[in-house]
């Protein structure tokens, strides 16, 4: 029972923390078509922050995971301003190509800048904790990534729902010419997405260096490539499908894990592909997914 | 109001608009007739900045706007109620009104306006919070002015308003185009269905190819029959 | 040409290409003058350059026989295809499993399962069965893509990537996982690392002029109005990337011969990195495009690398700077996104380029 529930809370956290970097890659798909491969590298600048930070004298955690998110987000921005921008009405396929060229371009700046082997973290690692409750003994982090990230979640359904600017971005998701004909201006819209985005990355950076205690130059490219695999099952563009499909994402590798024998731990990765690929085969459309309607005449 | 010079517009090697020029008096009423693939809509997109003109210039309300940003020409006045309607589906009827209005400073003034559309279209008061994808034809071309007017515009176009509706819809459409420029509000009209756009049209403009056949007060246009052919035989 | 009259030319009721076809001749034509560049290239190396030079050029060839298969899909079906390396490794590891001596294997794979560590076949048979499993593999991974659309099936050509090198890491028995599998007979050399590339350009181009790829290439650019001329995308995407798995597994099979020891990272995301990066700076809508790309970037690599290993200019040791040829190939390719979509050749072939030159000047 104390080991099904543990793998029960195992599973919740992966999957939050899945759902976290797919919503921010679904967001900024959402509304300007951008598959954005340079995510990772969000979390990259957000975490190599921290560490150059805690190089210079940093020992605040709070000021750490202030300054992740607020970095993340700044990242987020600028790269759509510096990168995105020039081929934001271009094809699908060319923002693709650029997002991934962004990819490349950072990932090696850091191995450049500052070196491609992994740098000790130190300064999270007090979130990482073990928390005994009579007889359970539980993970600070892994509480600590599942009520965060339901609260991230919240707010952000807040925020779509509630304020006008997040109005505008579940508009624009649809219909990006007419929100400009509202008077609203698209670079804000835009922005603000980027922002977001960026921010659920930085959030997402603060829980990997807490669980590593390090930076690499590829940090977050492997997450972000589950998190596009949870975006492809949960529907590409929609957001509840997003974090839904991380979730999931997140149940079949812990399910995995608890299955395999040890010595095939090593074919999880591959598995839980495998597993994936096969659910596109019966939903090509994805769980949550619409068949995209083709022929509306653009405006 | 709307001074349009010369303007072109070309997508690649097609030209969708030739040298068109244009004249929009305050308060006045304008239809601008033309079949299909005139160039009507290729016209109002680059009134609103959606598409870049080739050249041209277009001076609206003593400033040239013609090298404003869209999201700017809206703030600064005009606004455009697109062929289609393309009212948000996924977002409720309110928050269509809501968007409409996302310019706007000045809550209680934003206030009224609502009301006073829900007053007009008492069915939008009855789906105020239902998606707007759910309602009719009409029901969408009426909440898609509505959500144009929240902006208060000085001048509103619109793109092919009966496009798809029943005739008694599109009937009551047009009394209240009728309706808003005794208001006051100048507004230029683009459309297929002649008979209701000149009723309440000052003067009209015919287009086809891209280019400007007849410019005049609607009855003479009806004298004309050449032109009135030209026209309906697309 | 117009979209539409393209389309109307890509009609299925369009007889298919062969011998004797006008259509046909022209493309083989047109493939032979792409290839030429190439072969010039090669001649040139076997010629006058020194064997370290040859050995990089084998490298290059590769990359083009790489590049050349990624165009095959993405070129014509527009959709971007970032996990092709798996079936360079699936080559190169097929002939590896499958050609290396038994001596060698006594000491690399001596449990591999199967009886696959008794088994030595001649390289042309182990080649012919490593792309059989190629095929099979991308018949299987090409039905799921085909049908999902562009975003997706992006997304799912990673997948296969992961999917694909992590077998290799943890099917230690069979592939020796992070250890480099060596012992590969050495076969191939630069000639006929030159006649395989020649072919597959040659191939590469017959396929792009085929009715298949122009019906392709319509459907890619406006799927609705091909749906209408009752072009069957799904089975068109799946045609082009069943072939340009061979033809990137063929380029793994050759890497595997002429390089004799191998290892999975090799077949990963920095293979991906370079050849996109090719590809794209190219221009990824004709074969010539491929050709081009590999040539200038793979001068500009190895000017990147030298400077990269730390260079000494006018006596002061330049620091390692590891990293700035990946950084180069990123910038390359935001750089070609944004202000030359097309990459350097455009829309147009080499042989269409010259003739159109040719035209302009007899005016």
């Amino acid at each position: 029972m104390d080991y099904a529930l543990q793998q029960l809370l195992n599973a919740l956290a992966f999957g939050a923390e899945y759902s976290l970097v797919a919503l921010g890659l679904a967001v900024v798909f959402s509304i300007m078509g951008l598959v954005n491969f340079a995510h990772g590298e969000i979390i990259g600048v957000s975490a190599y922050s921290v560490f150059l930070a805690a190089a210079l004298g940093l020992t605040s955690p709070i000021v750490a995971v202030l300054l992740a998110v607020v970095a993340a987000a700044l990242a987020a921005v600028t790269f759509e301003r510096v990168a995105f921008r020039p081929v934001r009405y271009a094809p699908t396929t060319t923002g693709l190509l650029t997002a991934f060229g962004v990819s490349i371009v950072v990932q090696n700046l850091f191995m450049l800048l500052i070196s491609p082997k992994p740098q000790s973290v130190s300064i999270l690692n007090s979130l990482n904790q073990m928390w005994f409750f009579g007889p359970f003994a539980v993970s600070s982090l892994q509480v600590l990534e599942l009520v965060v990230s339901g609260l991230t979640i919240l707010a952000l359904v807040l925020f779509l729902n509630k304020s006008t600017l997040g109005l505008a971005i579940r508009a624009a998701s649809r219909d990006f010419a007419t929100v400009r004909l509202m008077g609203i201006r698209a670079n804000r819209v835009i922005a603000t997405a980027f922002a977001i985005s960026g921010a659920l990355a930085g959030i997402a950076a603060v829980f990997i260096l807490a669980r590593r205690g390090s930076v690499s130059p590829d940090l977050g490219f492997g997450l972000v490539l589950k998190a596009f695999v949870a975006c492809v099952i949960g529907g590409f563009g929609s957001l509840a499908g997003a974090a839904a499909g991380g979730m999931l994402l997140g149940f079949i590798e812990v399910g995995l894990l608890v299955a395999l024998p040890q010595e095939y731990g090593g074919f999880k990765d591959a598995l839980t592909y495998v597993i994936i690929v096969a659910l596109l085969v019966y939903r090509p459309e994805g769980l949550l997914g619409q068949r995209i309607e083709l022929g509306d005449k653009e405006i | 109001m709307l001074t349009v010079e010369n303007l072109s517009v070309r997508y690649g090697a097609v030209a969708a608009v030739r040298e068109l020029s244009l004249e929009l008096g305050r308060g006045e009423l304008v239809a601008l007739l033309g079949p299909n693939g005139a160039g009507k809509s290729s016209t109002i997109n680059a009134l609103t900045g959606l598409v870049t003109p080739t050249a041209g210039r277009i001076v609206f309300d003593g400033r040239d706007i013609s090298r404003t940003r869209t999201e700017d020409r809206i703030r600064g006045g005009l606004t455009s109620t697109p062929e289609g309607r393309h009212i948000f589906a996924n977002l409720t009827v309110g928050e269509n009104l809501r968007l409409g209005a996302a310019t706007r400073r000045d809550p209680k003034g934003v206030r009224a306006d609502t009301d006073r559309f829900l007053a007009l279209f008492p069915v939008l008061a009855e789906r105020y919070t239902q998606a707007a994808g759910t309602l009719s034809g009409g029901e969408q071309q009426m909440l898609a002015i509505s959500r144009s007017l929240m902006s208060r515009p000085k001048l509103l176009l619109l793109d092919e308003p009966s496009l798809g509706l029943a005739p008694r819809i599109v009937a009551q459409i047009f009394d209240f185009i009728g309706q808003l420029k005794t208001e006051g509000l100048t507004l230029l009209v683009v459309e297929q269905n002649a008979t209701q756009a000149l009723r309440f049209a000052d003067r009209v403009y015919v287009v086809s190819s891209g280019a400007l056949r007849y410019d005049g007060p609607p009855a003479k246009l009806a004298d004309e029959h050449g032109l009135l052919n030209l026209y309906l035989g697309g | 040409m117009s979209e539409s009259a393209e389309i109307m030319a890509a009609r299925p009721s369009d007889t298919a290409p062969r011998a004797g076809n006008p259509q046909f001749h022209r493309s083989l034509v047109g493939g032979l003058i792409t290839a030429l560049p190439v072969v010039a290239i090669g001649l040139t190396i076997l010629a006058f350059a020194p064997a370290y030079y040859t050995h990089l050029s084998l490298a290059a060839f590769v990359n083009l026989i790489i590049v050349v298969g990624l165009q095959v899909f993405m070129g014509n079906s527009n959709i971007a295809n970032l996990g092709h390396s798996a079936f360079v490794g699936i080559g190169a590891y097929g002939v590896a499993v499958l050609s290396t001596p038994l001596a060698m294997k006594k000491l690399s794979i001596p449990n591999a399962p199967f009886g696959l560590a008794l088994v030595e076949f001649n390289p042309l048979l182990a080649a012919l069965l490593a792309l059989c499993v190629v095929g099979i593999i991308a018949a299987i991974s090409g039905k799921i893509i085909s049908r999902l659309s562009g975003v997706a099936a992006t997304i799912v050509s990673l997948a296969l990537l992961i999917i694909v090198h992590s077998v290799f890491l943890n099917w230690t028995d069979l592939f020796k996982g992070n250890q480099a599998f060596f012992g590969i007979p050495k076969v191939i050399n630069l000639p006929a690392m030159l006649v395989a590339s020649v072919v597959v350009i040659v191939i590469a181009r017959l396929f792009k002029d085929s009715r298949w790829g122009l019906q392709l290439r319509a459907s890619a650019q406006s799927p609705q109005a091909a749906a209408a001329f009752g072009i069957d995308a799904r089975r068109l995407r799946l045609m082009a990337w069943v072939l340009s798995a061979l033809i990137c597994g063929l380029a793994g099979v050759l890497f595997a011969y002429f390089a004799g020891t191998i290892s999975p990272k090799l077949f990963y995301f920095q293979q991906i990195f370079i050849t996109l990066a090719m590809l794209i700076l190219g221009g990824m809508a004709t074969v010539t495009g491929a050709v081009t790309g590999v040539v200038v970037l793979s001068i500009g690599l190895e000017f990147i690398r030298s400077i990269e290993s730390g260079v000494t200019i006018a006596g002061i040791q330049l620091p390692q700077l590891l990293g700035l040829s990946g950084v180069a190939l990123g910038v390359v390719i935001v750089l070609c996104m944004a202000f030359r979509p097309g990459g350097i050749s455009g829309r147009l072939e080499l042989d269409e380029q010259l003739s159109r030159l040719f035209r302009r000047n007899a005016r």
